[in-house]
């Protein structure tokens, strides 16, 4: 136990500084975290001292912003879900001021993997006080607003992420960002030119929108400086044989019965 | 063993229960009074037993909504003591939950009891079922003032354990209620969390058992406790691991469902979520008896609708027991209706106190893309080319861009059919399709879908009694014998052939 001490005060401190050196930390949290099951304390159950308690959850806390920096989305997935016991079925615990940072970055992930199901579910539970903690109203305005479809908007709330460790997130939201917009070009006009798809879609120099427009199959007009969105298939409608057949002969046999 | 014992006796007291209910049946215009009323119910229960007929059992449930307004203790304590009128350990344990009475109060009762004592005196213990029928009131009494909730968790806490050891089948619709009623008690003493391990371990036990109106009972109480907390993660980790027995009752089926369109709602699948809370309505009981039911229902129902894209009826908002409930809600789908942010906005503000309440703020929330979509579509009815400037003056949009790429995302999304051109900066709306086409086959095949199904249902709902068919073989036996017996006199009189042959073929 007083190992583990000496090695939270070193993680502590080696974490708080400016540059943290994230090979030293990731070595000491994964001793700590050998301790922390030695304790007893990853997956905590029954009553605990609740001193151990709150410095098993800062350790987490610091393994979940540390997989972020280096850029390990698995390891934070992992470390969020061992948190989830200490903020929901510990909720006696003082509370942690790095509770809502840690849980507005699993809504950003959850947002740029799509899983807008989970997200809302995740937001569900949530309380209502939590809606007013900078860190959670961030996500949620960028849900909002993808919905919605202000892309320009979530472009422009790139500079305003709460905490450092959002921008990691936020810059692959926008690659989902740019295939969506590019979907909703490629139905909504018929053409476009060079320069407005550009700005349309984020990019700022030509050559990033060709490579672009070529992985989508646009046909690009160099000459005229358009791009031409070749339209999917002029709706031919099939009439769906089988399935009519299969209900005719349903209703049939359903109808036997009541007769 | 003591159940064979106990049969003929009970049906001796059948019989007299028959008279007496019958008389009741005479004279209506007098309600029952709760110690009257209790004490036919425990008859029902015993006959319940005695027959293995759990229909009587639910009979005796159903007066439980209305006679448990009309607990008090000495009703209590005189239905215990007209219950048991031997001196026993179940009557002593019963008795010990409640406060003691003034002593002129006992004199009276001990006098009562002791004069229909010798007229009794033949009659056995009653059944166990009996006991914890008394024990369910008793909580429900102990539930109605908040000075007695702890007393009320500790009761059901016993309850349920003997309950338990008891292990009876006979017992089950009532132990359905008993776990009902501990719920209860656990959350007015704002325990429920702590509730949650007891119900898992029950619920466990119960399907077994195939003890299926426990097992229903339990579900619900524990997506209650789950969806009180916002745990919708484990609600529907539950809803995936169980299935809920078929052959539960309405009530739970209508829990069932509202709970399952709540966990479905928050998690965006708008058309399952609505198809449970319509279940839901089509299994509450009426309007009128169950208000606070119907209204949580259609509250969720609204908002449902409109995150669907749908408008309800109007008429749902004159119900009578609605109409107050989902005034809020009304100015909700007004503004989602007319396709006004700056409505919806206020609107929201407004409310917000009464939607966190309703646990329905966040889900409202979410219309916000609706009413913009709503807007999207009207404008585009109404003109065939509009100026992205005036979609976003129209529909109170931050800025041009913002409207370009809105109107990209509705026409991805397909709900208008429009094209963009973008040199010139406006919004071109293609014809309207003709509402024929396969889709219109898909919305029929679901309506039909659905009465089969509706049909399917109450066939299988229809109640068989026992040996009934004894009664209609019976009859038909003897239509059988007239038969033979004009047949014969047909062939003793002088009739034609023909008739003869009719009758014969029979």
């Amino acid at each position: 136990m007083s190992s583990l001490k000496t090695q939270y005060t070193d993680l502590k401190a080696s974490f708080a500084t400016a540059s943290p050196d994230l090979k030293k930390c990731g070595t000491l949290l994964s001793q700590l975290k050998l301790g922390l099951i030695q304790a007893g304390l990853l997956l905590p159950q029954g009553d605990l001292n609740a001193n151990d308690l709150v410095v098993a959850r800062e350790i987490l806390e610091i393994g979940a912003f540390w997989s972020i920096r280096t850029q390990d989305v698995p390891s934070f997935d992992r470390y969020f879900s061992q948190l989830q016991t200490f903020y929901t079925d510990y909720a006696h615990l003082p509370p942690s001021q790095h509770e809502y940072p840690i849980r507005g970055l699993h809504l950003i992930r959850l947002l740029t993997q799509n899983r807008i199901a989970d997200f809302h579910t995740a937001l569900e539970s949530l309380g209502a006080a939590a809606a007013d903690s900078p860190y959670i109203a961030h996500p949620v305005n960028l849900e909002r607003w993808l919905m919605e479809g202000s892309y320009a908007k979530v472009w422009g709330a790139r500079a305003e992420a709460p905490a450092a460790e959002y921008g990691y997130f936020v810059d692959s939201l926008m690659g989902t960002i740019r295939n969506e917009i590019a979907s909703c070009e490629e139905t909504a006009y018929e053409s476009l030119p060079l320069k407005d798809a550009a700005t349309l879609l984020f990019f700022t120099s030509q050559s990033e929108l060709l490579v672009f427009a070529q992985a989508r199959g646009w046909q690009v007009n160099l000459t005229a400086g358009s791009i031409t969105f070749a339209k999917k298939g002029e709706e031919t409608m099939d009439i769906p044989k089988e399935r009519i057949i299969a209900s005719s002969l349903l209703y049939a046999r359903e109808l036997e019965q009541i007769v | 063993m003591p159940d064979v014992e106990m049969k003929p006796a009970d049906k001796k007291e059948e019989k007299k229960d028959d008279k007496k209910t019958v008389k009741e049946e005479e004279t209506p215009k007098p309600p029952p009074t709760p110690n009257q009323e209790i004490k036919s119910n425990i008859v029902l229960i015993e006959r319940a037993v005695a027959t293995l007929e759990p229909r009587f059992a639910h009979r005796v449930l159903r007066t439980l909504t209305s006679l448990r307004k009309r607990l008090d203790d000495t009703v209590l304590r005189k239905a215990v003591e007209e219950a048991y009128v031997k001196d026993s350990p179940t009557k002593q344990s019963l008795l010990s939950w409640l406060p003691a009475a003034q002593s002129t109060d006992t004199m009276e009762v001990d006098s009562a009891a002791q004069a229909s004592a010798p007229a009794a005196a033949a009659a056995p213990e009653p059944v166990p079922e009996v006991d914890m029928y008394l024990r369910l009131l008793m909580i429900h009494h102990l539930d109605a003032s908040p000075s007695t909730y702890g007393k009320a968790i500790e009761l059901s806490q016993q309850t349920v354990e003997k309950m338990q050891a008891l292990n009876r089948r006979s017992m089950d619709p009532i132990a359905a209620k008993v776990w009902y009623a501990l719920e209860r008690a656990y959350e007015l003493g704002s325990q429920l969390a702590e509730a949650r391990p007891l119900f898992l371990a029950a619920q466990r036990t119960a399907s077994l058992r195939h003890d299926d109106e426990t097992q229903a009972s339990l579900i619900n109480r524990l997506l209650r406790s789950y969806l009180e907390y916002s745990l919708y993660d484990q609600a529907d980790k539950l809803v995936s691991k169980t299935v809920f027995p078929a052959s539960a009752g309405n009530p739970q089926w209508a829990r069932y469902h509202y709970y399952l369109g709540r966990i479905k709602a928050v998690q965006l699948n708008y058309s399952a979520a609505r198809e449970n809370l319509q279940h839901a309505i089509r299994r509450a009981p009426a309007a009128k008896l169950a208000p606070g039911f119907y209204q949580a229902v259609h509250k969720l129902f609204v908002v449902v609708e409109l995150l669907m894209g749908d408008i309800p009826d109007r008429g749902l908002f004159r119900h009578p027991v609605l109409e107050k409930a989902l005034i809020a809600y009304f100015e909700i789908v007004k503004a989602v209706r007319t396709g006004s942010l700056a409505q919806f906005q206020t609107t929201l503000a407004k409310h917000a106190g009464q939607f966190e309440a309703d646990r329905t703020f966040t889900l409202i929330a979410r219309l916000r893309q609706n009413v913009i979509k709503t807007g999207i579509r009207r404008l585009s009815l109404s003109y065939s080319r509009i100026s992205l400037r005036d979609i976003c003056v129209k529909l109170h949009l931050d800025s041009e861009e913002d409207a370009e790429y809105i109107v990209g995302k509705a026409i991805r999304d397909k709900i208008i059919d429009a094209t963009i051109v973008h040199e010139r900066g406006w919004m071109e709306c293609g014809g309207q399709k003709g509402g024929y086409g396969p889709e219109i086959g898909d919305a029929f095949s679901k309506r039909i879908g659905y009465c089969l199904q509706l049909h399917n249902e109450s066939v299988k709902a229809m109640r068989y009694p026992l040996n009934a068919h004894r009664k209609e073989l019976a009859a038909a036996e003897g239509a059988r014998e007239r038969e033979k017996e004009l047949a014969k006199e047909i062939q003793e009189g002088d009739l034609d052939d023909d008739e003869l042959g009719g009758g014969g073929e029979f």
